[in-house]
């Protein structure tokens, strides 16, 4: 006899307002149907409605994980639109903030996940210390903690300060040390291993029928990271290496994702150490905007949670039509395929390890 | 590319077969007179990308490319929910967001932003 189990709208495990109508035989998942849109904001909508450089503020809004990628990836299609180059420091500048952002957003999600997993709020407050410390950081340079709309046409909005480069060497070691710490503690422990090996397996080939990206679809044997196959900043002239696991399960992505966290570590020194001198400051903020030369423009980032893209139909002062690709949205239609099969109880395992963000999904 | 909407299923089936096997997103914009729906498709393997466009009329039907790309599910509610476009042949039709009293289309021009707001 089949079961109908409803889970949400307000569920600790959903990270915001995600509502699931789960099809149970005995205790094996037999169907998934995700229902979102509690959080829809209308963004694209919203933007054809106000001036470009007004939507930057409401861009980092998407993905309160990772504002900075946001803004990043919108100020790149305006660049892009208008034809504007990014300055050779700032290119490094947005580098090093924006892999910042990942390992703070990696970090939370490491912590989410473990509470997912049922060991409630020892690695959570852990992690959120460690993002805290990457907050900091980033509040010296941009004045805020949340929400930073630094980005600017061309460049940044303030450069990095005197002492940035000894804080954050300081503050990469620390993590380094952390985050090898955090892989013992629960890469020896036999219940995180019991929980997220050989669960919720997504194979190669399904992964990319369904859409995957990000971290999901690396960990799945796709080797597909848009900082190296469609390289944007200096991502090419320093050493960057895709991470890629090859089982495909929940662990995997685990593993995905603290290879990465290392990956942008390694990033990070690197680009402090061949950054140029010189000026990263952007234009600054106008409301008339400078005029548009690309009518259409596609630009893609690899964002914390996977692929983000802008296709934007440019106007005189507004976008006519801004659509955003949002990594979250794609990477939540594949849940139903992934949990078929699955024990109740390992559904929160697979969807901690899809990174949800409700606001992005829903935008 | 711009093809016409009747072709477009062999043109998708053709890209699919022709090495594009991943579909990066599908969207729409309303042109007022015209819609104009894009495919972005992507080769995973040499990572080239292509662009399938369909321009339509206002009240146009669109077939379903589920059975082509399955990753095409949920763009194809948000397409029919945002810009009103029917979509043929779909098992699941439900709406993927919620559904508000006296809006639909919201991405159409027609729909003028905040006009749906009503005070007490």
């Amino acid at each position: 006899m089949l079961t109908k189990i409803n889970v949400g709208p307000i569920h600790p495990s959903t990270h915001g307002v995600l509502r699931l109508v789960v099809t149970l035989d005995g205790d094996t998942i037999v169907n998934v149907e995700p229902h979102i849109g509690f959080l829809h904001r209308g963004v694209e909508k919203l933007a054809e409605n106000r001036m470009y450089m007004q939507n930057e503020s409401y861009m980092e809004k998407i993905d309160y994980a990772a504002p900075m990628a946001y803004s990043d990836l919108y100020v790149a299609a305006l660049e892009e639109a208008m034809g504007i180059q990014t300055k050779e420091r700032a290119k490094y500048v947005r580098l090093i903030l924006l892999e910042f952002q990942r390992i703070a957003s990696h970090l939370l999600w490491l912590g989410t996940f473990c509470n997912d997993l049922g060991q409630m709020f020892t690695m959570f407050m852990w992690t959120m210390k460690d993002r805290d410390l990457i907050l900091n950081l980033l509040q010296d340079v941009t004045g805020s903690r949340m929400f930073y709309v630094n980005m600017r046409l061309g460049g940044v909005s303030i450069d990095l300060p005197p002492n940035f480069e000894e804080h954050a060497k300081k503050l990469l070691d620390y993590l380094e040390k952390r985050l090898k710490e955090y892989e013992v503690y629960l890469e020896k422990n036999p219940i995180f291993i019991e929980r997220t090996k050989n669960v919720g397996t997504l194979k190669r080939n399904d992964a990319i029928e369904l859409g995957v990206t990000g971290p999901v679809l690396r960990a799945s044997g796709v080797n597909f990271d848009v900082r190296r196959d469609y390289s944007y900043y200096v991502y090419d002239k320093l050493h960057f290496i895709p991470q890629v696991q090859t089982r495909g399960d929940v662990f995997a992505r685990y593993r995905v994702r603290m290879l990465e966290m290392r990956e942008s570590i390694k990033l990070i020194r690197d680009a402090l150490k061949s950054m140029p001198e010189g000026d990263a400051l952007g234009m600054p903020v106008k409301l008339i905007s400078p005029p548009v030369k690309e009518s259409e423009v596609k630009v893609r980032r690899e964002l914390p949670r996977g692929e983000g893209m802008i296709f934007m139909v440019a106007d005189k002062q507004r976008p006519y039509r801004l659509s955003i690709r949002a990594p979250a949205f794609i990477n939540l239609s594949s849940l139903r395929q992934i949990a078929i099969g699955e024990r109740y109880a390992d559904l929160f395992a697979i969807l901690g390890s899809l990174d949800l963000v409700m606001a992005d999904v829903d935008r | 590319m711009k093809i016409e909407k009747d072709n477009l299923l062999d043109k998708l089936r053709e890209a699919r077969k022709g090495g594009f096997d991943y579909l990066v997103k599908i969207t729409a914009v309303d042109y007022l007179d015209h819609l104009e729906v894009i495919y972005f498709l992507r080769n995973m393997s040499n990572k080239k990308e292509e662009n399938i466009r369909v321009e339509i009329k206002n009240g146009d039907a669109l077939p379903s490319i589920v059975e082509i790309y399955k990753a095409a599910d949920f763009y194809e509610r948000e397409l029919s929910e945002m810009f009103g476009i029917e979509i043929l042949g779909r098992k699941i039709n439900r709406l993927l967001l919620e559904k508000w009293d006296g809006i639909d289309a919201p991405l159409r021009k027609s729909f003028v932003w905040g006009s749906a707001y009503k005070s007490d």
